[in-house]
């Protein structure tokens, strides 16, 4: 009993002592906490290298978490970036609505956040959104392949591969599909809709099964570049992988701008793909937070318009396009 | 000529465990050739000597001589490398593996390298049923262990002991899992074994099987040697004197045999199909029914079935005046019965519980305060202190101990006070004193005296005859799950009963 | 003198309070703001369900059995109590009685699937590893089933509160653990239950209900995990199919460090709690030190490594504590 008593009551006192030497101190260069889901797809990790290179030239320190899927690790990931006396949070939300807590955390605290890519749900929060504007992005690149069936002549069958309906850039992309092949009935016709959820399995399995009920598709639109492996090798089991200028070649349109999208626009497979100008919206993310650091005003939501690229202006567009520099990396090494 | 030196020689013996010292100054003597008995209490410090031969102990004073040479091992290889080997009472055989791989397993005959060299499987088998004729097993050495029985794998450890030459054998408690026919065929072996001049040191609690196979006998009471002697110089009372350090009156309590006509127990046409079949039995307030049978009769079974803890197809069972249907120990107890387990280790102990716990466990209700189930330490408490002094458990252990920690005879002690304290009208034992000492056995009988004096109804059940003679006012005797004899009056007459437990 | 209250100090549950304590101040120079108010109350909010899971799960492996569905468990409680109080919700959308009728459903599932184990286990006689680890199965998909995988937000304001306003959470985890605690250590019941873990044979020579009480000890783990899923859900401000996933490791490993035996009938409620506590200090510190994920779960294993061995020192001290020469 004396022993632990005492030790209790050590314990206790030299607690409360630290307690106030261990009050959140603050750094002396300021830090910006960056919380993503992932690194593991290119798009993240670019963005990713995009966002430091940007918060570092501005003379801050950047503290990486990542949350592997998790939304209640990213909410505690947020909460501690807090205690570490962070001065600015940037955030890719694995969820839109488990991050609202979250983001009411960053605003009790005082401290800016900015949501990169993803926006939250509708919720009494205070932060800035940075998106891509999926559905006029969707809608450009899909009319860009309406004027290539136009040009081309002949009946067209369409399929579309659709993301993850809880993202709500994957259900703005799919409106864009929709809203570029309004007034196309006459020579389109969409005979597949294919559910994904953002998973090559299943996109892969959708698409073989679209293609043998329907096998004279020749118009797709995928809501994602990075399901161009599973497209490519289930057109190729087909037999309809082609390039451009040869007399089966599927139409082809994406959204991303990754490397696989640049490198099959440049050989050919791949007529267009809207691009997300990811160097604007890191550009744009840190304005924003630099923004609200200053307490100056900034609009809730920052959209970035994108750019479509094809075979015709892929030369010129490539600078702006991140596919085409990770391609260009990949091809160094 | 000098004679040549004992196969054994331990002298001034101490050792301790911290601050306890167990043995003081023991002298210990086995000539070449011979058979010494090591008798005592439990706590007397027998285990430990044994221990200490068999190097699982280091000593903290005194010399031993194996052979006249300096002995001191360090550990249960060294020891078994000098020449002594150790039969525990707990068997030490791997259960899952053949009768070879355990003879062998640590030098297996092999050809190549010692560590990466093919083991000689022909070999082994051969070796290993040279040595299990010896001891009289005929079976393929390739059996596993497991499927062998108590006596059987027994055997199986002496043969394993003689294939290393074991200068000296040291036997402790061998017939504890024995059944009679087991234990006869290890005499057989041993006295074979006496016949070729291998020394062994052999400790049991039975007095009859010490006097009748060893040539000298040691008695210690309290870590010190009491006295070795021949032994013709011994007889059971005067071991038992030794060990306990005065005169045992009577290991039985006098009974007053009033009998009195309230039946306690009614048991009619109790049947469970593969176990027992048309048991009656009855048991009046104030009396002592014994159950005596070979092992397999039945008995534990009846037991069990009566109480609810397995299930019986037919038959009635009536306590006191009413008559219990689908009984389970639950309601049997609320009608005031109770039930020794036969293994305290597998269904009577609670390990790593207090002693506190384990009296209390069967009575837990009384101690609770309110409806809630609250325990009222105090209540528990009061009853423990009074439980203690009614079973009279040694003075040493402690309420708090971890009831794994204390000697046979005092854990069968507490978990007949666990069922004492609710002051059962009929006490259903299974095998009470088990692999206990002879002062605990006769505590133990005394307690039963004192319950049957006091109006309960005792149902004993035994595998020692002498035991039911000496306690019981009637003995019932089983055979293949029936009841083949009734002997309701003293005084018993032993090999009638024998010859209805073994031939009907 | 001296080595009789260490060892007794060592055995007692507080030790591993103190290690938890010694742990913080340790730490403390090494992480800036590790007990600053902020974190402290982070701290809270993750340790708080971890303690009652834990608490639970102990009383499931005191029986010699253990739950692997209790994270499951967590995540369908979560999304049933979502869909009945969301705005979204048709019925009770709004109503003040929204969010009791949510937390009692909540609390009824988590009732009803600890039954269902027990059932399984006790009458059934199937072995609580794979009775539970289906049960993970099953639930998981149920849950995810009822959501489409979608969580649900749009709770009730006065049920977040549950998890934002302080010393709520506390004021409803404290009580439940206390009378727990006093329920196993105090109680016939719980003296029924360390038996029953102990020797389930020599229980029922005694007159102890096994069945019954080795049921109960699964409801208990079951009402648990719905407790841990209001305190995990309001605190997300959405419920969702996958609550508490990666949880399951930690609530074995506060309850082992807590001195809970694998083979049953040893352990408290006070020391699950206690290893809680320790299991989330440890993470949080590691979290706030800024590791990578992977860095994080080897330093955590490592730790919690070394509380088991000391708890397997502590036990071996024990034996040699109560034992007599």
């Amino acid at each position: 009993m004396t022993l632990r008593s005492f030790l209790s009551t050590a314990v206790l006192s030299a607690g409360a002592l630290f307690m106030f030497s261990g009050c959140s101190p603050k750094s002396d260069q300021p830090t910006v906490g960056v919380c993503f889901e992932t690194l593991q797809t290119e798009y993240w990790a670019e963005s990713f290298d995009a966002l430091r290179t940007e918060l570092e030239s501005h003379g801050f320190a950047v503290i990486e978490a990542i949350s592997d899927g998790d939304a209640n690790r990213q909410l505690s990931q947020i909460k501690n970036f807090l205690v570490r006396g962070v001065d600015g949070i940037i955030v890719a939300p694995k969820d839109r609505q488990s991050i609202v807590p979250a983001i009411k955390a960053a605003n009790d605290a005082g401290v800016p956040i900015v949501c990169y890519n993803r926006p939250p749900a509708e919720g009494d929060h205070q932060t800035v959104t940075v998106v891509a504007d999926n559905f006029a992005l969707a809608r450009d690149t899909v009319a860009y392949l309406v004027e290539q069936a136009r040009q081309k002549g002949g009946k067209y069958r369409a399929a579309i591969l659709i993301g993850d309906l809880g993202d709500e850039n994957a259900v703005n992309r799919r409106e864009g599909f929709n809203a570029a092949l309004a007034g196309t009935e006459d020579f389109i016709e969409v005979v597949a809709r294919i559910p994904t959820e953002w998973n090559q399995e299943k996109a892969r399995a959708g698409l073989v099964n679209a293609l043998q009920t329907h096998p004279d598709i020749n118009f797709i639109f995928t809501s994602s570049d990075f399901l161009l492996p599973s497209i490519s090798s289930a057109l190729q089991a087909q037999n309809k992988w082609h390039p451009h200028g040869h007399a089966d070649h599927v139409l082809l349109g994406g959204l991303d701008g990754d490397a696989t999208a640049y490198q099959l626009i440049l050989e050919g497979y791949m007529d267009a793909t809207g691009v997300q100008d990811l160097y604007f919206e890191a550009e744009q993310s840190v304005q924003a937070l630099l923004k609200l650091q200053r307490e100056e005003p900034v609009e809730a939501r920052i959209l970035d318009p994108g750019f479509v690229i094809h075979r015709d202006n892929h030369e010129e567009m490539a600078g702006r396009t991140w596919g085409a520099r990770v391609f260009a990396r990949n091809q160094a090494q | 000529m000098t004679a040549p030196p004992p196969a054994l020689s331990l002298q001034g013996i101490c050792k301790s465990f911290g601050k306890v010292q167990v043995l003081h100054d023991v002298d210990l003597t086995l000539p070449l050739g011979q058979t010494l008995g090591l008798v005592g209490e439990n706590g007397a410090g027998k285990s430990t000597l044994l221990n200490i031969l068999g190097g699982n102990l280091p000593i903290n004073a005194g010399t031993i001589a194996l052979g006249g040479l300096d002995y001191a091992p360090t550990g249960p290889a060294d020891a078994e490398r000098a020449g002594v080997a150790f039969i525990h009472q707990e068997l030490n055989l791997f259960e899952n593996l053949s009768i070879a791989e355990n003879f062998f397993l640590t030098r297996f005959p092999h050809r190549g390298p010692r560590v990466w060299g093919v083991i000689d499987r022909h070999e082994t088998r051969e070796r290993t049923r040279e040595f299990l004729q010896r001891v009289g097993l005929a079976h393929d050495p390739d059996t596993v262990v497991g499927e062998l029985s108590s006596g059987e794998k027994q055997l199986v450890e002496i043969a394993k002991a003689l294939s290393v030459s074991a200068r000296v054998i040291l036997f402790d408690e061998p017939t504890t899992s024995l059944t009679r026919h087991e234990a006869a065929r290890l005499f057989d072996l041993i006295a074979e074994l006496q016949a070729q001049g291998q020394a062994m040191i052999y400790i049991s609690h039975d007095l009859d099987d010490v006097l009748k196979i060893c040539d000298e006998i040691a008695v210690l009471r309290d870590g010190h040697l009491v006295r070795q002697g021949a032994r013709d110089e011994w007889d059971a009372d005067l071991l038992v004197q030794a060990m306990v350090g005065r005169k045992i009156e009577s290991l039985f309590p006098s009974r007053d045999l009033t009998a009195r006509s309230e039946v306690v127990l009614e048991v009619e046409g109790l049947t469970a199909p593969g176990r027992f079949e048309g048991v009656n039995l009855s048991v009046q307030a104030g009396e002592i029914v014994g159950m005596f049978g070979l092992v397999g009769a039945g008995r534990s079974e009846v037991l069990r079935g009566i109480f609810g803890l397995d299930e019986t197809t037919t038959g009635r069972v009536r306590v006191g005046e009413g008559l219990v249907a689908h009984r389970t120990p639950r309601r049997m107890m609320e009608r005031g019965v109770a039930l020794l387990t036969e293994d305290r280790k597998r269904d009577g102990l609670f390990a790593i519980s207090s002693v506190s716990r384990n009296f209390g466990i069967a009575n837990l209700g009384a101690y609770a305060r309110n409806r809630l189930g609250w325990i009222s330490r105090e209540r528990q408490d009061r009853a423990v202190t009074r439980l203690r002094d009614a079973v009279q458990l040694d003075s040493s252990v402690r309420e708090n101990q971890m009831i794994r920690t204390l000697s046979g005879g005092n854990q069968q002690k507490v978990i007949i006070g666990r069922w004492l304290v609710r002051n059962p009208q009929l006490l259903l034992l299974d095998e009470p004193t088990r692999g206990i000492d002879v002062g605990a056995k006769q505590k133990i009988y005394q307690l039963i005296g004192e319950q049957a004096a006091a109006g309960s109804g005792v149902l004993v059940v035994s595998s020692e005859i002498e035991e039911l003679i000496g306690l019981c006012d009637r003995i019932v005797a089983m055979r293949s799950g029936r009841v083949v004899a009734e002997y309701p009056t003293r005084p018993f007459d032993r090999e009638e009963i024998l010859r209805a437990a073994i031939q009907g | 003198m001296v080595r009789a209250s260490l060892s007794r100090a060592l055995l007692s549950d507080y030790f591993i309070l103190g290690l938890a304590g010694v742990y913080l101040l340790g730490m403390a120079p090494a992480v800036p703001g590790l007990l600053s108010p902020l974190n402290l109350a982070n701290l809270a909010e993750i340790a708080l369900p971890l303690m009652v899971l834990a608490m639970g799960q102990t009383l499931v492996l005191m029986t010699g059995g253990i739950d692997l569905s209790t994270t499951s468990n967590v995540a369908l409680c979560s999304v049933i109590g979502g869909m009945i109080m969301s705005g979204a919700d048709e019925v009770l959308a709004g109503s003040a009685l929204a969010m009791p009728v949510g937390v009692l459903a909540m609390l009824a599932t988590g009732a009803l699937v600890g039954l269902i184990n027990g059932l399984s286990v006790a009458r059934g006689g199937i072995p609580a590893f794979m009775v539970t680890l289906i049960g993970m199965l099953l639930l998981s998909g149920l849950a995810v089933r009822l959501t489409r995988s979608l969580p649900i937000s749009d709770l009730p304001d006065a049920f977040v509160a549950i998890s934002g306003t302080a010393g709520v959470a506390l004021a409803v985890v404290l009580p439940v653990l206390v009378v727990g605690h006093l329920v196993l250590s105090r109680t016939v019941a719980g003296a029924w239950l360390q038996s029953v873990g102990q020797n389930a044979a020599a229980a029922r020579v005694v007159g102890i209900p096994v069945e019954r009480t080795v049921m109960l000890a699964y409801v208990a783990c079951g009402v648990c995990s719905a407790l841990a899923a209001i305190l995990l859900t309001a605190r997300l401000e959405s419920a969702s199919p996958v609550l508490g996933q990666r949880m399951l490791l930690d609530i074995v490993a506060a309850s082992i460090i807590g001195g809970t035996s694998l083979f049953g009938g040893r352990g408290t409620i006070r020391g699950a709690a206690f290893g809680a506590i320790l299991v989330c200090v440890v993470t949080n510190s590691l979290d706030l030190v800024g590791l990578t994920f992977a860095v994080v779960m080897l330093s955590k294993g490592a730790v919690i490594l070394a509380a088991a061995a000391l708890d397997a020192f502590r036990s071996r001290l024990l034996a040699k504590a109560e034992g007599s020469a």
